[in-house]
């Protein structure tokens, strides 16, 4: 039987670390997929899934549950990856060559998907992730709890602590700086025209 | 259109496309859409690009974290250990890897052709491919040796000398028949030669060898004429996404340049007599 969340917590606040390790593979992926979108370096990314469990655990006898612990762990990751910004001091860029190797991407091709179009497909999701990496970090990081980890609104409220009407903002204030540069590279009306035919 | 849901709702076409609304709200935006051209265009773009959006995955990274918790009492800090990247021994259990280690040393023992013998002169401890002689291939011992030494085993304290002089013996036939040109290789040495497993030894290695060779060869030609391939298609691919580009900025540019032209000939020209 899967222990819930809430269980295992309290088994690791018992002393039992297997349960805690439980934990840790259970969320480092999802905790991963965050820190990489927000701050764009696999890297720097995993020191951030690193850092969180480690805060986490260490803070685990503080957890009193008033929060999912789903909630309470990408709070702290999000607080990470703002912390990393800081650092930065410079808008973070993604690596698109981890991104468009179509070398190495076409040698692990399906037999269904031609050449073409996976070059486009590599360089659309390159474009993304660049496009994404221009947006201020509020904007950037609603889009990815709402559209990558599936968050309320309200839920995304609480996380970037601002009124829920401010998330619905820069939802769309996000989206439509994306819209504008997918579009200004030609992307998202081609992609339309194809699926429309 | 609805007074409740205008183009300036911004937060309601949020909720709407993210199915947040109620069924009253949503019933009122589709409404809204049905009747605001504009309104349902950037409603279509908004969603295009949450398709785009979906298309963007992180890498598939290979992680495995795992907690240390502080054991000693002067050491009173926890520790996330972080998987190496690749493989990751330390999922393994303690008797797989000691299992894992007994298979990887026999199997370079028996790649070595260890062997250890135990005599009356001490401990011996012989590797690599030579085996012990056979008594057709060490004729030359013969004398040195008594005749049954062939059949019954010698003791161990001696064993080494015959072996060490047939192989004399052979490895000075092979170069023998080596000097003596490759017409007397052909004629007088093939049976000495088959009858040295050294030589057969060799021989097969050599052929593996270069058996492996020619599959390797043939296997980086064909990588390669595929990475050509693949990289020739996708350069074209490039070009030709370049090319549009070009043309529709150099579009642009001359559809501009017309636009300025005809406005500095309107300008330009004389007004109109009275």
């Amino acid at each position: 039987m899967a222990w819930t969340d809430e269980e295992l917590v309290a088994r690791s606040v018992a002393g039992d670390a297997d349960s805690f390790n439980q934990l840790i593979h259970r969320w480092e992926r999802p905790i991963y997929a965050l820190a990489y979108r927000v701050i764009g370096r696999d890297e720097d990314a995993r020191d951030v899934v690193q850092e969180t469990f480690l805060r986490a655990f260490r803070a685990l006898p503080g957890f009193k549950g008033q929060a999912k612990f789903s909630s309470w762990l990408y709070r702290i990751a999000l607080n990470l990856c703002r912390d990393w910004i800081r650092r930065q001091k410079r808008t973070p860029v993604v690596a698109a060559p981890e991104g468009v190797d179509v070398i190495e991407l076409a040698s692990a091709q399906g037999p269904v998907e031609s050449i073409e179009d996976l070059v486009a497909r590599n360089q659309l999701s390159a474009s993304v992730a660049v496009a994404m990496q221009k947006l201020p970090e509020e904007q950037r990081t609603a889009i990815i709890l709402k559209e990558y980890h599936g968050l309320t609104f309200q839920e995304i409220a609480d996380l970037q602590g601002c009124p829920l009407s401010t998330v619905k903002t820069r939802l769309y204030q996000g989206l439509s700086v994306l819209r504008r540069d997918l579009e200004s590279q030609g992307l998202t009306r081609a992609r339309a025209a194809e699926r429309a035919s | 259109m609805s007074e409740m849901c205008t183009c300036d709702d911004k937060d309601q076409l949020v909720a709407y496309l993210y199915g947040e609304l109620g069924d009253e709200a949503r019933r009122r935006v589709d409404e809204h859409l049905r009747l605001c051209a504009a309104c349902a265009e950037e409603a279509a773009g908004l969603t295009h690009v949450r398709n785009e959006l979906a298309g963007w995955a992180p890498p598939d990274a290979d992680l495995g974290f795992t907690v240390v918790p502080a054991t000693r009492a002067v050491d009173r800090t926890p520790q996330v250990l972080r998987p190496p990247r690749g493989w990751a021994p330390a999922t393994l259990p303690v008797w797989a890897r000691a299992v894992a280690a007994v298979l990887v040393v026999a199997a370079g023992l028996s790649i070595a052709n260890l062997q250890v013998r135990y005599g009356a002169e001490g401990l011996m401890v012989t590797t690599g491919w030579m085996a012990r002689p056979t008594p057709a291939a060490a004729p030359a011992t013969a004398a040195a040796t008594p005749p049954s030494s062939a059949s019954v085993p010698a003791p161990v304290s001696t064993d080494w000398r015959p072996a060490l002089a047939a192989l004399e013996a052979s490895l000075r036939e092979e170069v023998q028949a080596a000097r003596s040109g490759a017409g007397a290789v052909a004629a007088g040495t093939p049976a000495s030669r088959d009858n040295s497993p050294t030589m057969q030894r060799v021989s097969e290695l050599i052929e593996q060898s270069e058996r492996r060779q020619r599959q390797e060869l043939a296997l980086r030609l064909t990588q390669f004429g595929r990475d050509l391939e693949v990289q020739r298609r996708s350069d074209l691919v490039r070009i030709n996404q370049g090319f549009g580009q070009f043309e529709g900025r150099a579009g642009a540019e001359i559809a501009r340049q017309r636009q300025m032209l005809d406005y500095i000939m309107r300008v330009s020209a004389p007004p109109p007599p009275q």
